[in-house]
C-alpha cells in the first residue's frame, strides 16, 4: 500500500484525508460538544504527562516522610560520601545525611517558594490591575510608573540587591520575588482591562449604574483570567529556577533549610562534581523534570484556551 | 472550443479542518471564455473562493481537489491543473503569467514592509526578462494606466500610504502586469466605498476590451452581476444551481434561489415602504447537510423528489439549472 | 527618524532619574556608614580629617543633595570606592567589562541566530517530526536550570574527555589574545540556551502567524517559488516581532551571566556581582545595579530604534 502511495504522489497528509473523508462519509464523525478547552488540553500528550509527573514529584515532597525514615537534617559522619545504597537510594552528602529525603524535603520548599511566590504576585498583579486598568487616572498612572521602574531591573539583580540589603531567609526571598514578580501580571491584566473596557457589555454595566469595584471584578475580570493562568504556570517555572539559582550561589535560602537549589551548591566544588555524582545529578534531574512538566501544563493551557488556533 | 480560455468540469474540493471532512466543493462544471466576464454569484460559504484557490492551486494546507478537471487552455495546449503540484515550476509559470488573481482586501493582501513598486516589480522580475531601468519604466507605466496619480513618486510608497481605491488599483496592477489571460477577482470592492467600486470596475471592463482578458469575478451583490457580467453562475452551498449568459439568468431565472436572489434585492427608487422578500431560513450547517437539493428546505417549491439531488438540465444551449420543477418554472416567468 | 529618538528619550529619562534615586535611597538607608565609601580610604585613615572631609565635600547634608553628589559623580565616572579594599570601584568595572562583554555578545549573537533559524525552520514544517522534536527539545532548554547545564557540561567535556578547559578565563600560560577561546566556548554556549529557547518558539509562532497572512497568498499568486514567499515575505516580516522579543529578554542574559560566570570561574561582572552580595559590599553592589538598569533602558531604546528602520509602518507612525 505505501509503495503505491509514493507512485501516486499521495503524501502522509493525503493518507490522513482519505481517513477522514471515509468515516465522514460513514457517519462516524460529529463535532464534540464537551468543553473545548478541556478536550484540548487532555488531547496534548505532552500537557497531560506534565500534569502527572507534576503531580508526582509534589505529592512525593508532601508526603516525604511516608517516602523516606530518614531525616533530612540528621548528620551522620560515620556515613559520609556513601554511594546510592539499598539504605540511602541517593547516597549520602559531605555530612552524612540522606541525600534522597534531603531531595523530598528540598521539594517542600523550592515548589512553596515557586508556586506561592507566583499565586500571591499573581493575586497582587491581578488586584491592581483590574481596578486601576479599568478606572485609569491617577491611580493608574502611578502604578504604571512604579511597574515601569521595577521591570527596568533585570530581575535577578533586583533580588540580589533587595538580599544584600534586607539579608537572606526563606521568607525575605519570596517576599522579593513577589515584589519583582507582580509586575508582569499587573501589566497582562491591565493591557486586558483596557481592550475589555470598550465592550458594550462594560458599558450597559456602567448605564445601570454598577459600582465601579462590581464592575470590574466580577464581571471583566473572568474574561482576562485566561492568559493569567497561563502566565502563573510560567511564573512558577521561572521562580523555581530563579531560587535553585539563587540558593547554588549560597545566596538563596540560607543553608538550615535544604532546598533544591543548595544541595546543588556542593557541586561547585569540583571534585564533588567528579567523583560524587549522586550528591548533584539526581537533585538536578528532579529540578529539571519538575520545571519541565509545569512548562508542558503551560504550554498545554495555552494551546488550550487560545481560540486563534487552527485544527 | 477555441474561445474557452479555462473548463472546469466536475470539481470537487474538499477541507479537513477540526478533524472532520467538509465537502465545500462538490460537483462543480463551468467555463470561462476568452474575453467575456463570467460572474460568481452566491451567499458567504458557498464555496466561491474556494473555487478560485483551487484553480490557482493556493488551497490552504488541510484541504484538497478531491476530483474533478481544471483544464487551462493555454497556446501551448491544454494544461490539467489539478494535476500540477501545488508550487511546483509548471503551476508557477502559470501563475502570475497566466492567470492572475486579486483579492478582497488589498491592505491586507499587500505586504506592509515592501514598496509598492517592489511588489510590483516581483512580478515582473520572475514571468519577464526586463531588468534595471526598463522595469522599473514598466512599473510606473503600468501603475499609470491604472489611473495612480504621479506614479514615479508613488512606487517609493507602502501600501499604507495610498488610500482603499488606489490600493487596489495597485493591486490589479500587480495581477496586470504580465498581460495574464485569465483575471481572478474575489470580491475586489466589498471592502471598497461605493463610487471606488465604480471606478474599479470601469477600470476592469477597459482591461477587458484592451488586452482580452478573460475575467471570473466573484461577488455577493447582484448589482455588480447585473453590470458586468457577460456570463453568470450561481452558487449554493458548493453546486452551481444556475448558469447562463447574463441576459438569461437576470431576465429568465429559473432556479428559485436564483429568483429569491433577485428579489431581496432592494430598488433605488423605490421608496422606503418597498416589500423586500427576504429567504428564509439560513444556509444548512456544512456537516449537517440535506439529503438532496440544498435548498429545499428553504424553497417554497419543494416537493418530495428534492430528497434526491437534482440533476443538470437546459433550457436552452447556454442556459443551465439543477432543479425537479424546472419546466414548469421556467413557463411560468420571473 | 531624529525625532522618533528624541521622543523616546524624552520617556527614558524620567525613568532613569527614578531608578537612579531609588538606588541611591537603597543605600542610603542600610545601617552603616555608607557615606564613607565616597571617599578614597587613603583619605579616611584620619578620623578627625574624615570629619573635616564629609563637612567639605558636603556629606552631611540632606539626602537629596547627598544624591545628587553621588550622581553627579557617577556621571562623571567617579562611583566611589568598594567596601572591601577601597579600590576606585570605576577601574575594577573597566577591568571586568570586557569578558562580559565577549561572554554576552557571544551568547546574543548565538541565540539569535540559531533560534532564528531554527524557529522558522520549525514553523515551515509544522506538524512534522522535526517541529515536534524541536518544540520538545525548546521546551527541555528552557526547563533545565542554566547552572546545572554548566556542571554536566564541565563534567563531560572538561573532566571526562578533556576537550576544553575547566573555567577562567585570561590564565597566565596564555600569550595570544586567541588562545582563551577555548575558554569561551562552554560559558557562551551554557549561556545562550535558555535564550535559544526562548528565540526559537517566538520565531516559530512568529512566523507562523507571518505565513497565515493574505499577503503570502498574494505572493503564491504572482508565481514566486517558495523559498522567496517563505524568506523574503515570510521571514522579513516574523522578524520584527523578534527583534523586539530580544531586546525584552535581554535583561536575561545579563541574568544568566551571574550564575554562568560563577560556574565557570568567568571574570566578568556577573561575577563580581555575586561576589559583592556574598561580601555586603554594599557600594559596588548599587553600583552594578544601576549600571545594568541604564544598559537595559539604553537597550531597549536601541531595540526601538532598529525596529522602526525594519518596519516602516513604525517609522511613519501608524
Amino acid at each position: 500500500m505505501a509503495i503505491l502511495d509514493i507512485f501516486n504522489r499521495r503524501s502522509r497528509l493525503d493518507r490522513q484525508f482519505d481517513e477522514l473523508r471515509r468515516r465522514e462519509e460513514a457517519g462516524e464523525l460529529h463535532s464534540v460538544s464537551r468543553s473545548r478547552v478541556v478536550r484540548k488540553f487532555l488531547n496534548n500528550r505532552l500537557a497531560v504527562l506534565g500534569l502527572v509527573v507534576f503531580s508526582i514529584i509534589l505529592l512525593a515532597s508532601i508526603f516525604a516522610p511516608l517516602l523516606t525514615p530518614w531525616d533530612p537534617s540528621k548528620v551522620n559522619l560515620r556515613a559520609m560520601m556513601q554511594e546510592p545504597s539499598l539504605d540511602h537510594w541517593f547516597g549520602t552528602d559531605k555530612t552524612g545525611r540522606d541525600v534522597f529525603a534531603r531531595v523530598l524535603y528540598g521539594g517542600r520548599i523550592s515548589i512553596l517558594v515557586g508556586l506561592g511566590s507566583a499565586l500571591v504576585s499573581a493575586a497582587i498583579g491581578v488586584l491592581i490591575g483590574c481596578y486601576t486598568g479599568y478606572v485609569g487616572g491617577w491611580l493608574d498612572a502611578i502604578a504604571l510608573r512604579v511597574s515601569e521602574a521595577i521591570m527596568a531591573f533585570p530581575e535577578i539583580i533586583l533580588v540580589l540587591m533587595l538580599v544584600t540589603i534586607i539579608g537572606q531567609s526563606l521568607f525575605n526571598l519570596m517576599a522579593i520575588f513577589i515584589l519583582g514578580g507582580w509586575c508582569g501580571i499587573y501589566r497582562l491584566t491591565r493591557a486586558q482591562m483596557l481592550s475589555l473596557r470598550e465592550e458594550e457589555y462594560v458599558l450597559s454595566l456602567r448605564s445601570f449604574g454598577l459600582n465601579r469595584a462590581l464592575i470590574c471584578y466580577k464581571h471583566m475580570l473572568p474574561n482576562a483570567l485566561g492568559p493569567v493562568m497561563v502566565n502563573i504556570t510560567l511564573s512558577t517555572a521561572a521562580f523555581i529556577l530563579q531560587e535553585a539559582g539563587l540558593s547554588f550561589l549560597g545566596l538563596g535560602v540560607p543553608f538550615s533549610t535544604p532546598t533544591w537549589g543548595n544541595i546543588l551548591n556542593a557541586a561547585q566544588n569540583l571534585s564533588v562534581l567528579q567523583d560524587n555524582w549522586w550528591m548533584w545529578l539526581p537533585v538536578g534531574l528532579f529540578i529539571s523534570l519538575f520545571v519541565l512538566s509545569v512548562n508542558f501544563i503551560g504550554d498545554g493551557l495555552r494551546d488550550a484556551s487560545d481560540p486563534m488556533q487552527q485544527g | 472550443m477555441s474561445d474557452v480560455a479555462l473548463s472546469v468540469r466536475d470539481l470537487k474540493t474538499f477541507f479537513y479542518t477540526n478533524q472532520r471532512c467538509n465537502k465545500a466543493v462538490n460537483g462543480l462544471s463551468f467555463d470561462i471564455k476568452k474575453g467575456k466576464t463570467l460572474c460568481v454569484v452566491g451567499e458567504s460559504g458557498c464555496g466561491k473562493s474556494v473555487t478560485a484557490a483551487a484553480i490557482m492551486q493556493l488551497l490552504p494546507r488541510l484541504s484538497r481537489i478531491e476530483s474533478g478537471s481544471i483544464v487551462y487552455h493555454s497556446d501551448q495546449g491544454d494544461i490539467h491543473i489539478e494535476q500540477l503540484a501545488r508550487n511546483g515550476a509548471k503551476m508557477r509559470a502559470i501563475r502570475g503569467a497566466e492567470i492572475s488573481m486579486i483579492f478582497q482586501d488589498p491592505m491586507t493582501a499587500l505586504n506592509p514592509v515592501f514598496t509598492i513598486g517592489a511588489q510590483i516589480a516581483e512580478n515582473l522580475l520572475y514571468h519577464s526578462a526586463l531588468r534595471g531601468r526598463h522595469l522599473r519604466d514598466k512599473v510606473i507605466d503600468l501603475l499609470r494606466t491604472m489611473g495612480i496619480p504621479l506614479p514615479e513618486r508613488r512606487i517609493r510608497d507602502y501600501p499604507h500610504q495610498f488610500s482603499g481605491g488606489m490600493r487596489q488599483r495597485a493591486m490589479i496592477a500587480m495581477a496586470m502586469a504580465c498581460n495574464p489571460k485569465i483575471l481572478i477577482a474575489d470580491e475586489p470592492t466589498t471592502a471598497l466605498d461605493v463610487t471606488i467600486q465604480a471606478q474599479i470596475f470601469e477600470l476592469m471592463v477597459n482591461l477587458k476590451r484592451e488586452h482580452g482578458t478573460a475575467i471570473m469575478l466573484i461577488t455577493h451583490d447582484m448589482g455588480v452581476v447585473a453590470e458586468l457580467a457577460d456570463d453568470v453562475a450561481v452558487m449554493y452551498m458548493g453546486n452551481i444551481v444556475e448558469a447562463g449568459t447574463a441576459e438569461e439568468v437576470l431576465r429568465h431565472p429559473v432556479h428559485p434561489y436564483t429568483r429569491a436572489l433577485l428579489a431581496s434585492i432592494p430598488i433605488l427608487g423605490r421608496g422606503r415602504n418597498q416589500v423586500i422578500d427576504a429567504i428564509p431560513g439560513s444556509t444548512p450547517d456544512p456537516f449537517d447537510r440535506p439529503p438532496g437539493c440544498q435548498f429545499a428546505p428553504r424553497c417554497q417549491h419543494r416537493v418530495a423528489a428534492c430528497e434526491t439531488m437534482p440533476a443538470e438540465t437546459y433550457t436552452s444551449p447556454t442556459h443551465r439549472m439543477m432543479c425537479w420543477r424546472y419546466e414548469e418554472l421556467a413557463a411560468n416567468g420571473a | 527618524m531624529l525625532t522618533f529618538i528624541i521622543r523616546r528619550l524624552i520617556i527614558l529619562i524620567p525613568t532613569a532619574i527614578v531608578v537612579s534615586f531609588l538606588i541611591y535611597l537603597a543605600l542610603d538607608l542600610t545601617p552603616g556608614d555608607a557615606v564613607s565609601h565616597m571617599i578614597s580610604p587613603e583619605r579616611t585613615a584620619d578620623p578627625a580629617k574624615l570629619a573635616e572631609l564629609r563637612q567639605k565635600l558636603g556629606l552631611d547634608a540632606p539626602l537629596v543633595v547627598r544624591y545628587w553628589i553621588w550622581i553627579t559623580g557617577v556621571l562623571q565616572g567617579d562611583f566611589g570606592y568598594t567596601m572591601t579594599g577601597g579600590a576606585p570601584i570605576s577601574s575594577v568595572l573597566a577591568s571586568r567589562l570586557p569578558a562580559t562583554l565577549e561572554l554576552s555578545g557571544a551568547a546574543l549573537v548565538l541565540s539569535t541566530i540559531i533560534g532564528s533559524i531554527l524557529g522558522t525552520l520549525s514553523a515551515l514544517k509544522r506538524g512534522s517530526a522535526t517541529d515536534n522534536i524541536l518544540t520538545v527539545v525548546g521546551m527541555i532548554g528552557v526547563s533545565i536550570p542554566e547552572f546545572f547545564f554548566g556542571l554536566v557540561a564541565i563534567m563531560v567535556f572538561a573532566l571526562q574527555l578533556q576537550w576544553l578547559p575547566v573555567g577562567g578565563r585570561l590564565l597566565p600560560s596564555y600569550s595570544s589574545y586567541w588562545d582563551h577561546i577555548p575558554n569561551l566556548v562552554m560559558p557562551a554556549l551554557v549561556l545562550s540556551i535558555m535564550m535559544t529557547a526562548g528565540v526559537m518558539r517566538y520565531a516559530r509562532s512568529s512566523m507562523l502567524d507571518a505565513m497565515g497572512r493574505e499577503f503570502i497568498k498574494t505572493a503564491r499568486s504572482k508565481g514566486l517559488p517558495e523559498w522567496r514567499v517563505n524568506l523574503l515575505h515570510g521571514f522579513r516580516v516574523a522578524l520584527t516581532p523578534v527583534i523586539v522579543l530580544v531586546g525584552f529578554r535581554l535583561p536575561m542574559l545579563i541574568g544568566g551571566s551571574m550564575i554562568v560566570e560563577q560556574v565557570f570561574q568567568w571574570p566578568g561582572l556577573g561575577n563580581l556581582f555575586v561576589t559583592s552580595v556574598s561580601n555586603k559590599d554594599l557600594p559596588v553592589v548599587m553600583t552594578v545595579a544601576l549600571l545594568s538598569v541604564m544598559v537595559v533602558l539604553v537597550v531597549s531604546l536601541l531595540i526601538d530604534v532598529l525596529t522602526a528602520v525594519i518596519d516602516p509602518r513604525v517609522r511613519l507612525g501608524t
